[in-house]
């Protein structure tokens, strides 16, 4: 036997004892693990600690180093290769094994250990919208699922565009994600001809966290009762009538839209800064009416600033008892946002994979689901290629809309 | 123990081993298209989950590590322990077993 052949068969051996010792464990662990979900969790959690990672790593060596014996025993038995030959092949395909190992290592390592440091979800309106109010109550469980805080930040203005182009810009890092409503990905591009973002190709999907429908709301002190009324008063008076939204191309924006085309009134479109100022100049009399979400609604619809005459799903709103679907006086219509995260397009798809399903899992709790609830919000939660699909779909539907309406920013 | 006998364990270990590099490919080539594809530990097992291929795959993994693992240990025993009494087998038959169940064990929690 030459030295490398016994140097091979001693490291074989030390390798194969080590892995002995550890395979009884593995598969103990494994067994304990596999009989139900809540064990799956805590022992993928006790997988993710450093020194167990440590130890993952060194077991793949030792794989890799055993198996380099291995083969090299067989060639030696099987083969009538020359010694160095087979040496060489075995050194080959073991490194070959270990890179492939430790690339699947690292990848994992690399989600597991996200997030290290707070992460950013840029919200494009001011405080008070329902996009700002489902991020919040989204990125406060996500703060305690992660360990890290989820820092909001509200960029509002162009209808949602100012804070797209900087998220856009934003290092595909996984610690700024973009939350917007559903229109700044897929409405804006048919309306704006300048954007400091482009949807398709800036972002990715990751999922769509809640929807819900919206409420045509007036002042407390509107001589208007209901749908019927709002549109009487419009024909009434053709381009009289005013109505405020979130900005130009913004959910609130083109459900109004959609109300007022499917009206066939003429009433003067007014754009705030987000949803929130815009309710706050509608209780103020500086408009006659909105379309907004319910969620950003309902405080001031319970505390009586502001009258709710119709929401925008089909039916009734349980949570708007007595509230009739406009559909009821418009037959057919129906209008629903949803606010969703997306991620800089260059963002690691194992992180998008966490994001979606920490997401998810933060919507399957049932306090998150009361609370969106009393917001008139349902958690959604599907997967990114399902969003990614309704995205493209919805953005269809817009640019027909728009290109109908005529919605253009120059 | 019989020269018969020492061939058999021979061929066991040589065959066992070749069934398990396959076998190591296999699952590392799993490992990184579950990996690289984003699935959860959730979602891996609702793949594998009542698959009878992949059942038939981790058992005959199981199997042949028992088998090596034991024939392996057998001979370092001998050679470096100096253990070649009677006590010797009946403990690796018993790690053995305990490999089939531990490894079943994990292979029925991926399968169910």
């Amino acid at each position: 036997m030459t030295i490398a052949s016994r140097n091979f068969a001693l490291v074989h051996r030390v390798s194969g004892l080590v892995l002995a010792l550890f395979l009884p464990l593995h598969f103990w662990a494994l067994g304990q693990a596999l009989q139900g979900e809540a064990k799956l969790e805590s022992f993928l959690r006790w997988a993710d600690q450093p020194l167990v990672k440590a130890s993952e790593w060194a077991i793949v060596l030792l794989l890799a180093i055993h198996l380099t014996g291995g083969v090299r025993i067989l060639m030696i038995e099987f083969l009538p290769w020359r010694d160095w030959q087979k040496t060489l092949a075995a050194v080959a395909a073991a490194t070959a094994l270990a890179i492939g190992l430790l690339f699947a290592l690292s990848s994992t390592a690399h989600a597991q250990n996200w997030p290290q440091k707070s992460v950013r979800f840029i919200v494009p309106f001011p405080p008070g919208g329902a996009t700002d109010i489902s991020a919040r109550m989204v990125g406060q469980k996500l703060t305690e699922i992660w360990g890290q805080t989820v820092v909001i930040e509200n960029r509002g203005g162009a209808g949602g565009g100012v804070g797209a182009a900087e998220a856009a810009k934003a290092a595909p890092d996984g610690y700024t994600l973009f939350f917007p409503s559903g229109s700044v990905v897929t409405a804006n591009q048919h309306i704006y001809a300048k954007l400091g973002y482009n949807p398709e190709k800036d972002f990715v999907p990751v999922t769509n966290v809640v929807s819900g429908p919206q409420v045509l709301v007036v002042p407390a002190n509107s001589p208007h009762k209901s749908v019927k009324d709002v549109i009487d008063a419009a024909r009434a008076q053709p381009g009289k009538l005013t109505f405020g939204h979130a900005g130009i191309g913004s959910q609130t924006h083109l459900a109004a839209e959609n109300f007022v085309n499917a009206a066939r009134i003429d009433a003067v479109q007014v754009p705030y800064k987000g949803e929130g100022p815009a309710l706050v100049g509608l209780i103020g009399g500086d408009t006659a009416f909105a379309v907004t979400n319910v969620a950003a609604a309902i405080g001031h619809i319970q505390s009586g600033r502001l009258r709710a005459l119709g929401v925008t799903s089909k039916t009734e709103f349980a949570l708007l008892p007595g509230v009739p679907a406009i559909a009821k006086t418009l037959p057919g219509f129906e209008n629903t946002g949803w606010f969703g995260i997306v991620a800089p397009t260059g963002t690691s798809r194992e992180i998008i994979q966490k994001v979606y399903q920490d997401t998810k899992k933060a919507l399957e709790s049932t306090e998150m689901r009361a609370r969106l609830y009393v917001q008139g919000l349902a958690p959604v939660g599907n997967t990114p290629e399902e969003m990614g699909a309704a995205m493209k779909a919805e953005s269809a539907l817009w640019a027909r809309v728009v290109k109908e309406r005529k919605i253009k920013v120059e | 123990m019989s020269a018969r006998a020492q061939t058999l364990l021979w061929v066991a270990q040589r065959a066992s081993a070749a069934l398990l590099g396959v076998c190591v490919l296999v699952h590392l080539a799993t490992m990184i298209y579950a990996v690289r594809g984003g699935l959860t530990a959730a979602e891996i097992l609702g793949r594998t989950s009542g698959n009878v291929a992949w059942f038939a795959f981790y058992t005959v993994f199981v199997l042949a590590i028992a088998v090596h693992v034991p024939i392996g240990l057998r001979a370092v025993l001998a050679e470096w322990a100096g253990w070649r009494g009677r006590g010797r087998d009946p403990a690796l038959i018993c790690l053995a077993i305990f490999l089939v169940y531990g490894g079943m064990s994990a292979v029925k929690g991926v399968f169910r």
